[in-house]
Protein backbone atom coordinates (compact mmCIF):
# COMPACT_ATOMS: atom_id res chain seq x y z
CA UNK A 1 0.00 0.00 0.00
CA UNK A 2 1.03 3.59 -0.52
CA UNK A 3 1.53 6.04 2.30
CA UNK A 4 -1.33 8.15 3.55
CA UNK A 5 -0.40 11.63 2.42
CA UNK A 6 -2.39 14.82 2.46
CA UNK A 7 -2.69 14.45 -1.32
CA UNK A 8 -4.18 11.00 -0.94
CA UNK A 9 -6.74 12.22 1.57
CA UNK A 10 -7.52 15.15 -0.73
CA UNK A 11 -8.08 12.74 -3.60
CA UNK A 12 -10.54 10.80 -1.45
CA UNK A 13 -12.41 14.00 -0.64
CA UNK A 14 -12.42 15.18 -4.26
CA UNK A 15 -13.80 11.83 -5.38
CA UNK A 16 -16.44 11.88 -2.65
CA UNK A 17 -17.40 15.45 -3.54
CA UNK A 18 -17.83 14.46 -7.19
CA UNK A 19 -19.90 11.46 -6.18
CA UNK A 20 -22.10 13.60 -3.94
CA UNK A 21 -22.57 16.17 -6.71
CA UNK A 22 -23.53 13.40 -9.12
CA UNK A 23 -26.01 11.91 -6.67
CA UNK A 24 -27.28 15.11 -5.03
CA UNK A 25 -30.59 14.89 -6.77
CA UNK A 26 -31.09 11.26 -5.73
CA UNK A 27 -30.18 12.04 -2.12
CA UNK A 28 -32.53 14.99 -1.97
CA UNK A 29 -35.28 12.99 -3.62
CA UNK A 30 -34.95 10.18 -1.04
CA UNK A 31 -34.99 12.80 1.67
CA UNK A 32 -38.04 14.45 0.13
CA UNK A 33 -39.94 11.20 0.63
CA UNK A 34 -39.02 10.62 4.28
CA UNK A 35 -37.33 13.77 5.52
CA UNK A 36 -36.96 17.43 4.74
CA UNK A 37 -35.64 17.24 1.18
CA UNK A 38 -32.26 18.76 1.86
CA UNK A 39 -29.73 15.93 2.25
CA UNK A 40 -28.37 16.17 -1.29
CA UNK A 41 -28.14 19.94 -1.36
CA UNK A 42 -26.73 20.07 2.19
CA UNK A 43 -24.02 17.49 1.50
CA UNK A 44 -23.25 19.09 -1.84
CA UNK A 45 -22.80 22.49 -0.20
CA UNK A 46 -20.58 20.91 2.47
CA UNK A 47 -18.38 19.00 0.05
CA UNK A 48 -18.03 22.04 -2.23
CA UNK A 49 -16.74 23.92 0.80
CA UNK A 50 -14.35 21.03 1.44
CA UNK A 51 -13.08 21.19 -2.14
CA UNK A 52 -12.41 24.89 -1.70
CA UNK A 53 -10.07 24.27 1.23
CA UNK A 54 -6.94 24.33 -0.93
CA UNK A 55 -3.86 22.21 -0.46
CA UNK A 56 -1.99 23.81 2.40
CA UNK A 57 -2.10 20.80 4.69
CA UNK A 58 1.01 19.23 6.20
CA UNK A 59 -0.51 15.76 6.47
CA UNK A 60 -3.68 13.71 5.99
CA UNK A 61 -5.02 13.96 9.57
CA UNK A 62 -4.72 17.76 9.43
CA UNK A 63 -6.72 17.83 6.21
CA UNK A 64 -9.37 15.41 7.47
CA UNK A 65 -9.77 17.38 10.69
CA UNK A 66 -10.38 20.51 8.63
CA UNK A 67 -12.87 18.55 6.52
CA UNK A 68 -14.75 17.69 9.71
CA UNK A 69 -14.93 21.30 10.86
CA UNK A 70 -15.90 22.50 7.40
CA UNK A 71 -18.82 20.07 7.24
CA UNK A 72 -19.88 21.14 10.74
CA UNK A 73 -20.28 24.74 9.70
CA UNK A 74 -21.45 24.39 6.13
CA UNK A 75 -23.82 21.43 5.85
CA UNK A 76 -26.58 22.77 8.08
CA UNK A 77 -28.57 19.59 8.66
CA UNK A 78 -27.88 16.71 11.01
CA UNK A 79 -25.32 15.38 8.51
CA UNK A 80 -23.08 18.33 9.48
CA UNK A 81 -22.41 17.27 13.06
CA UNK A 82 -22.62 13.56 12.12
CA UNK A 83 -20.14 13.60 9.23
CA UNK A 84 -18.16 16.26 11.06
CA UNK A 85 -17.75 14.02 14.09
CA UNK A 86 -16.87 11.08 11.84
CA UNK A 87 -13.99 12.96 10.24
CA UNK A 88 -12.75 14.54 13.47
CA UNK A 89 -12.58 11.17 15.23
CA UNK A 90 -11.10 9.47 12.16
CA UNK A 91 -8.40 12.13 11.89
CA UNK A 92 -7.51 11.73 15.54
CA UNK A 93 -6.64 8.07 15.05
CA UNK A 94 -4.59 8.51 11.88
CA UNK A 95 -0.82 9.12 12.16
CA UNK A 96 0.60 12.33 10.71
CA UNK A 97 3.62 10.28 9.60
CA UNK A 98 1.55 8.77 6.81
CA UNK A 99 2.35 5.29 8.07
CA UNK A 100 -1.24 4.11 8.36
CA UNK A 101 -1.38 0.31 8.41
CA UNK A 102 -4.65 -1.49 7.61
CA UNK A 103 -5.01 -2.09 11.37
CA UNK A 104 -4.62 1.63 12.13
CA UNK A 105 -7.22 2.42 9.46
CA UNK A 106 -9.53 -0.12 11.07
CA UNK A 107 -9.17 1.60 14.41
CA UNK A 108 -9.77 4.99 12.79
CA UNK A 109 -12.90 3.86 10.93
CA UNK A 110 -14.22 2.29 14.13
CA UNK A 111 -13.58 5.55 16.00
CA UNK A 112 -15.43 7.47 13.29
CA UNK A 113 -18.39 5.12 13.54
CA UNK A 114 -18.35 5.42 17.32
CA UNK A 115 -18.39 9.21 16.92
CA UNK A 116 -21.54 8.98 14.83
CA UNK A 117 -23.13 6.65 17.39
CA UNK A 118 -22.23 9.02 20.23
CA UNK A 119 -23.50 12.06 18.37
CA UNK A 120 -26.73 10.73 16.88
CA UNK A 121 -27.54 8.05 19.46
CA UNK A 122 -28.95 5.85 16.71
CA UNK A 123 -28.74 2.06 16.81
CA UNK A 124 -28.61 -0.50 14.04
CA UNK A 125 -32.18 -0.88 12.79
CA UNK A 126 -33.17 2.77 13.28
CA UNK A 127 -32.95 3.42 9.52
CA UNK A 128 -29.94 5.72 9.52
CA UNK A 129 -26.39 5.85 8.17
CA UNK A 130 -25.48 3.58 11.11
CA UNK A 131 -27.25 0.69 9.34
CA UNK A 132 -24.74 0.97 6.50
CA UNK A 133 -21.58 2.06 8.29
CA UNK A 134 -21.72 -0.55 11.07
CA UNK A 135 -21.60 -3.60 8.78
CA UNK A 136 -19.02 -1.77 6.66
CA UNK A 137 -16.58 -1.35 9.55
CA UNK A 138 -17.26 -4.91 10.70
CA UNK A 139 -16.56 -6.25 7.21
CA UNK A 140 -13.38 -4.18 7.01
CA UNK A 141 -12.07 -5.62 10.29
CA UNK A 142 -13.00 -9.12 9.28
CA UNK A 143 -11.16 -8.77 5.99
CA UNK A 144 -8.02 -7.40 7.67
CA UNK A 145 -8.08 -10.14 10.29
CA UNK A 146 -8.38 -12.66 7.46
CA UNK A 147 -5.19 -11.29 5.91
CA UNK A 148 -6.70 -9.08 3.20
CA UNK A 149 -4.77 -6.17 1.73
CA UNK A 150 -5.91 -2.65 2.57
CA UNK A 151 -7.57 -2.20 -0.82
CA UNK A 152 -9.43 -5.50 -0.55
CA UNK A 153 -10.60 -4.63 2.94
CA UNK A 154 -11.94 -1.30 1.69
CA UNK A 155 -13.74 -3.11 -1.14
CA UNK A 156 -15.30 -5.44 1.40
CA UNK A 157 -16.33 -2.47 3.53
CA UNK A 158 -17.93 -0.69 0.58
CA UNK A 159 -19.84 -3.81 -0.43
CA UNK A 160 -21.12 -4.37 3.11
CA UNK A 161 -22.03 -0.70 3.32
CA UNK A 162 -24.14 -0.98 0.16
CA UNK A 163 -25.86 -4.07 1.55
CA UNK A 164 -26.59 -2.23 4.78
CA UNK A 165 -27.89 0.73 2.79
CA UNK A 166 -30.26 -1.57 0.90
CA UNK A 167 -31.49 -3.03 4.18
CA UNK A 168 -32.79 0.40 5.23
CA UNK A 169 -35.56 0.26 2.62
CA UNK A 170 -37.69 -2.06 4.72
CA UNK A 171 -36.95 -0.39 8.05
CA UNK A 172 -39.14 2.00 10.00
CA UNK A 173 -37.28 5.16 11.00
CA UNK A 174 -36.65 5.76 14.69
CA UNK A 175 -34.29 8.72 14.42
CA UNK A 176 -34.24 12.02 12.62
CA UNK A 177 -36.94 13.78 10.68
CA UNK A 178 -38.11 10.50 9.10
CA UNK A 179 -39.12 9.18 12.51
CA UNK A 180 -42.07 11.60 12.47
CA UNK A 181 -43.45 9.47 9.65
CA UNK A 182 -43.40 6.21 11.62
CA UNK A 183 -44.60 3.28 9.49
CA UNK A 184 -44.86 5.54 6.46
CA UNK A 185 -41.06 5.76 6.37
CA UNK A 186 -40.98 2.13 5.20
CA UNK A 187 -40.23 1.47 1.54
CA UNK A 188 -37.74 4.30 1.05
CA UNK A 189 -33.97 3.92 1.23
CA UNK A 190 -32.37 6.06 3.92
CA UNK A 191 -30.56 9.10 2.48
CA UNK A 192 -27.80 9.07 5.11
CA UNK A 193 -27.10 5.38 4.54
CA UNK A 194 -26.95 6.20 0.83
CA UNK A 195 -24.42 9.02 1.19
CA UNK A 196 -22.17 7.13 3.61
CA UNK A 197 -22.00 4.30 1.07
CA UNK A 198 -20.75 6.83 -1.48
CA UNK A 199 -18.06 7.79 1.04
CA UNK A 200 -16.88 4.20 1.46
CA UNK A 201 -17.00 3.57 -2.28
CA UNK A 202 -14.84 6.66 -2.78
CA UNK A 203 -12.42 5.37 -0.16
CA UNK A 204 -12.12 2.04 -1.97
CA UNK A 205 -11.43 3.87 -5.25
CA UNK A 206 -8.84 6.30 -3.95
CA UNK A 207 -7.09 5.26 -0.75
CA UNK A 208 -5.40 1.94 -1.47
CA UNK B 1 -27.94 37.23 35.05
CA UNK B 2 -28.34 34.01 33.09
CA UNK B 3 -28.02 34.46 29.34
CA UNK B 4 -29.46 32.58 26.37
CA UNK B 5 -28.38 31.11 23.08
CA UNK B 6 -31.21 30.44 20.67
CA UNK B 7 -30.41 27.66 18.23
CA UNK B 8 -32.73 27.14 15.31
CA UNK B 9 -32.57 26.06 11.68
CA UNK B 10 -34.07 29.42 10.81
CA UNK B 11 -32.51 32.75 11.69
CA UNK B 12 -35.87 34.45 11.18
CA UNK B 13 -37.57 32.03 13.57
CA UNK B 14 -34.90 32.53 16.23
CA UNK B 15 -35.08 36.32 15.97
CA UNK B 16 -38.86 36.27 16.18
CA UNK B 17 -38.76 34.04 19.26
CA UNK B 18 -36.33 36.49 20.87
CA UNK B 19 -38.63 39.39 20.00
CA UNK B 20 -41.57 37.62 21.65
CA UNK B 21 -39.51 37.03 24.79
CA UNK B 22 -38.16 40.58 24.88
CA UNK B 23 -41.68 41.93 24.80
CA UNK B 24 -42.13 40.44 28.28
CA UNK B 25 -39.35 42.36 30.00
CA UNK B 26 -38.42 46.06 30.02
CA UNK B 27 -35.27 46.73 27.99
CA UNK B 28 -33.06 47.62 30.95
CA UNK B 29 -33.74 44.30 32.70
CA UNK B 30 -33.43 41.95 29.76
CA UNK B 31 -31.05 39.01 29.86
CA UNK B 32 -28.44 38.77 27.11
CA UNK B 33 -29.38 36.63 24.14
CA UNK B 34 -27.29 35.38 21.24
CA UNK B 35 -28.86 33.89 18.14
CA UNK B 36 -27.01 30.99 16.50
CA UNK B 37 -29.45 30.02 13.79
CA UNK B 38 -29.47 29.37 10.07
CA UNK B 39 -26.39 29.15 7.87
CA UNK B 40 -27.11 32.67 6.70
CA UNK B 41 -30.14 34.94 6.49
CA UNK B 42 -32.07 32.56 4.22
CA UNK B 43 -30.40 29.16 4.34
CA UNK B 44 -31.90 26.79 6.88
CA UNK B 45 -29.39 24.94 9.02
CA UNK B 46 -27.44 24.88 12.25
CA UNK B 47 -23.74 25.33 12.84
CA UNK B 48 -21.89 23.99 15.87
CA UNK B 49 -19.12 26.57 15.48
CA UNK B 50 -21.57 29.47 15.53
CA UNK B 51 -23.08 28.04 18.71
CA UNK B 52 -19.71 27.69 20.42
CA UNK B 53 -18.83 31.26 19.43
CA UNK B 54 -22.10 32.48 20.95
CA UNK B 55 -21.42 30.57 24.16
CA UNK B 56 -17.93 32.03 24.43
CA UNK B 57 -19.22 35.52 23.81
CA UNK B 58 -21.75 35.22 26.65
CA UNK B 59 -19.51 33.42 29.12
CA UNK B 60 -16.15 35.01 28.37
CA UNK B 61 -15.02 38.60 28.67
CA UNK B 62 -15.20 41.00 31.59
CA UNK B 63 -18.85 40.59 32.40
CA UNK B 64 -19.78 36.95 31.85
CA UNK B 65 -23.37 35.77 32.18
CA UNK B 66 -24.22 33.68 35.26
CA UNK B 67 -24.64 30.60 33.09
CA UNK B 68 -26.29 30.10 29.73
CA UNK B 69 -29.45 28.26 28.81
CA UNK B 70 -29.48 27.02 25.23
CA UNK B 71 -32.96 26.69 23.76
CA UNK B 72 -33.23 24.84 20.48
CA UNK B 73 -35.58 23.59 17.84
CA UNK B 74 -34.98 20.06 16.58
CA UNK B 75 -32.76 17.56 14.83
CA UNK B 76 -29.42 19.04 13.89
CA UNK B 77 -29.94 21.88 16.36
CA UNK B 78 -29.51 19.35 19.14
CA UNK B 79 -26.54 17.58 17.56
CA UNK B 80 -24.84 20.88 16.77
CA UNK B 81 -25.39 22.22 20.29
CA UNK B 82 -23.94 19.06 21.82
CA UNK B 83 -20.99 19.32 19.49
CA UNK B 84 -20.50 22.99 20.41
CA UNK B 85 -20.11 21.96 24.05
CA UNK B 86 -17.17 19.81 22.99
CA UNK B 87 -15.58 22.75 21.15
CA UNK B 88 -15.62 25.22 24.04
CA UNK B 89 -13.41 25.24 27.09
CA UNK B 90 -14.65 22.71 29.70
CA UNK B 91 -14.92 25.62 32.12
CA UNK B 92 -17.35 27.32 29.72
CA UNK B 93 -19.24 24.09 28.98
CA UNK B 94 -19.80 23.52 32.69
CA UNK B 95 -21.86 26.72 32.85
CA UNK B 96 -24.14 25.80 29.95
CA UNK B 97 -27.39 23.86 29.98
CA UNK B 98 -29.15 22.53 26.87
CA UNK B 99 -32.88 22.81 27.40
CA UNK B 100 -35.35 20.13 26.32
CA UNK B 101 -38.06 22.79 26.42
CA UNK B 102 -40.11 23.77 23.37
CA UNK B 103 -38.29 26.68 21.74
CA UNK B 104 -40.85 29.48 21.86
CA UNK B 105 -42.64 28.67 25.12
CA UNK B 106 -39.43 27.65 26.86
CA UNK B 107 -37.56 30.78 25.87
CA UNK B 108 -40.37 33.11 26.93
CA UNK B 109 -40.81 31.47 30.33
CA UNK B 110 -37.11 31.25 31.03
CA UNK B 111 -36.40 34.77 29.80
CA UNK B 112 -38.78 36.27 32.35
CA UNK B 113 -37.35 34.12 35.13
CA UNK B 114 -33.79 35.04 34.17
CA UNK B 115 -34.66 38.73 34.20
CA UNK B 116 -35.34 38.49 37.94
CA UNK B 117 -31.76 37.38 38.53
CA UNK B 118 -32.72 33.74 39.14
CA UNK B 119 -29.99 31.11 38.80
CA UNK B 120 -29.51 28.62 35.97
CA UNK B 121 -31.39 25.81 37.76
CA UNK B 122 -34.52 27.92 38.19
CA UNK B 123 -34.30 29.32 34.68
CA UNK B 124 -33.86 25.86 33.15
CA UNK B 125 -36.70 24.46 35.20
CA UNK B 126 -39.09 27.23 34.16
CA UNK B 127 -38.17 26.67 30.53
CA UNK B 128 -39.10 23.02 30.88
CA UNK B 129 -42.42 24.02 32.40
CA UNK B 130 -43.03 26.17 29.34
CA UNK B 131 -45.82 23.99 27.98
CA UNK B 132 -47.79 23.95 31.20
CA UNK B 133 -50.10 26.88 30.52
CA UNK B 134 -50.98 25.63 27.07
CA UNK B 135 -51.53 22.07 28.27
CA UNK B 136 -53.82 23.18 31.05
CA UNK B 137 -55.75 25.52 28.83
CA UNK B 138 -56.29 22.91 26.16
CA UNK B 139 -57.05 20.21 28.71
CA UNK B 140 -54.18 17.97 27.77
CA UNK B 141 -53.56 14.91 29.89
CA UNK B 142 -50.88 15.04 32.54
CA UNK B 143 -51.34 18.71 33.18
CA UNK B 144 -49.08 19.08 36.17
CA UNK B 145 -50.52 19.91 39.54
CA UNK B 146 -49.15 22.93 41.30
CA UNK B 147 -47.21 22.35 44.45
CA UNK B 148 -49.36 22.79 47.49
CA UNK B 149 -47.78 24.77 50.26
CA UNK B 150 -47.50 22.75 53.44
CA UNK B 151 -50.62 22.38 55.51
CA UNK B 152 -50.21 24.86 58.31
CA UNK B 153 -53.23 27.10 58.36
CA UNK B 154 -51.34 30.25 59.03
CA UNK B 155 -47.62 30.42 59.44
CA UNK B 156 -46.18 32.95 61.75
CA UNK B 157 -45.52 36.19 59.92
CA UNK B 158 -47.74 35.22 57.01
CA UNK B 159 -49.44 38.10 55.26
CA UNK B 160 -52.39 37.94 52.97
CA UNK B 161 -53.49 40.20 50.19
CA UNK B 162 -56.41 40.18 47.84
CA UNK B 163 -57.77 42.16 44.91
CA UNK B 164 -60.19 41.89 42.05
CA UNK B 165 -58.49 41.47 38.70
CA UNK B 166 -59.49 44.41 36.57
CA UNK B 167 -57.45 44.20 33.44
CA UNK B 168 -59.58 43.37 30.44
CA UNK B 169 -57.82 40.24 29.25
CA UNK B 170 -57.15 38.61 32.59
CA UNK B 171 -53.84 37.40 33.93
CA UNK B 172 -52.12 36.49 30.68
CA UNK B 173 -48.40 36.22 30.12
CA UNK B 174 -47.45 39.89 29.94
CA UNK B 175 -49.14 41.11 33.14
CA UNK B 176 -47.87 37.94 34.82
CA UNK B 177 -44.34 38.80 33.72
CA UNK B 178 -44.76 42.29 35.16
CA UNK B 179 -45.76 40.75 38.50
CA UNK B 180 -42.78 38.40 38.48
CA UNK B 181 -40.58 41.44 37.89
CA UNK B 182 -42.30 43.45 40.62
CA UNK B 183 -41.76 40.71 43.18
CA UNK B 184 -38.21 39.88 42.21
CA UNK B 185 -36.55 42.28 44.65
CA UNK B 186 -38.40 40.97 47.72
CA UNK B 187 -37.14 37.94 49.61
CA UNK B 188 -40.56 36.42 50.08
CA UNK B 189 -42.62 33.45 48.95
CA UNK B 190 -45.84 34.60 47.33
CA UNK B 191 -48.53 32.03 46.54
CA UNK B 192 -51.41 33.26 44.43
CA UNK B 193 -54.88 31.74 44.25
CA UNK B 194 -57.82 32.61 42.02
CA UNK B 195 -60.63 32.41 44.54
CA UNK B 196 -63.29 32.80 41.86
CA UNK B 197 -62.38 29.76 39.78
CA UNK B 198 -60.58 27.84 42.53
CA UNK B 199 -57.26 27.54 40.66
CA UNK B 200 -54.01 27.71 42.57
CA UNK B 201 -52.18 28.37 44.70
CA UNK B 202 -49.23 28.84 42.36
CA UNK B 203 -45.90 30.54 43.03
CA UNK B 204 -46.08 34.15 41.87
CA UNK B 205 -42.38 33.98 40.97
CA UNK B 206 -43.20 31.79 37.98
CA UNK B 207 -44.79 33.58 35.06
CA UNK B 208 -46.19 30.51 33.37
CA UNK B 209 -47.57 29.06 36.59
CA UNK B 210 -49.36 32.37 37.07
CA UNK B 211 -50.98 32.01 33.68
CA UNK B 212 -52.23 28.54 34.64
CA UNK B 213 -54.52 30.25 37.16
CA UNK B 214 -56.56 31.19 34.12
CA UNK B 215 -57.63 34.28 36.05
CA UNK B 216 -60.16 36.36 34.12
CA UNK B 217 -61.30 39.93 34.41
CA UNK B 218 -63.37 40.23 37.59
CA UNK B 219 -61.83 37.22 39.37
CA UNK B 220 -60.75 37.64 42.95
CA UNK B 221 -57.06 36.97 43.53
CA UNK B 222 -55.72 36.11 46.93
CA UNK B 223 -52.07 35.89 47.93
CA UNK B 224 -50.38 34.39 50.95
CA UNK B 225 -46.96 35.87 51.56
CA UNK B 226 -44.19 34.57 53.78
CA UNK B 227 -40.55 35.44 54.25
CA UNK B 228 -38.40 38.28 55.57
CA UNK B 229 -39.63 40.77 52.98
CA UNK B 230 -43.30 39.76 53.11
CA UNK B 231 -44.45 43.34 53.69
CA UNK B 232 -42.42 44.61 50.75
CA UNK B 233 -43.89 41.86 48.57
CA UNK B 234 -47.41 42.83 49.63
CA UNK B 235 -46.69 46.45 48.71
CA UNK B 236 -45.39 45.26 45.35
CA UNK B 237 -48.59 43.27 44.77
CA UNK B 238 -50.67 46.32 45.61
CA UNK B 239 -48.58 48.53 43.35
CA UNK B 240 -49.03 45.98 40.58
CA UNK B 241 -52.80 46.05 41.11
CA UNK B 242 -52.88 49.84 41.30
CA UNK B 243 -50.91 50.03 38.08
CA UNK B 244 -53.64 48.15 36.20
CA UNK B 245 -52.19 44.68 36.87
CA UNK B 246 -49.30 45.28 34.57
CA UNK B 247 -51.40 46.67 31.77
CA UNK B 248 -52.11 50.30 31.14
CA UNK B 249 -55.86 50.85 31.29
CA UNK B 250 -57.26 50.92 27.80
CA UNK B 251 -58.96 53.93 26.36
Amino acid sequence: MTALTADKAAAWMADFAASIAENAELLTDLDRQIGDADHGSNMNRGMKAVCALGSEFPDAPALLKKVGMTLVNSVGGASGPLYGTFFLRLAKELPSSGDATPEVWGKALRAGLQGILDRGKAKVGDKTMVDALTPAVDAYDEAVTGGAEFGQALQAAAAACAEGRDSTVDLVAHKGRASYLGERSKGVQDPGATSVTLLLESAARTLA
Amino acid sequence: MVGFVVVSHSRALARAAVALAEEMVPAERRPRVEVAAGLDEDTLGTDAEAISTALESLLGGDDPADGVLVVLDLGSAILSAEMALEFVDPDVAARVRLSPAPLVEGLIAAFVTASTGAGLDAVASDAEGGLRAKQEHLGAQDAPVSEEPDGEASEEGELTWSATLSNPHGLHARPAAVLVQALSDADADVQLTDVTNGNGPVPAANMLMLTTLDARNGDELRATITGPDAAQARDALQAWADGGFGEAPQG
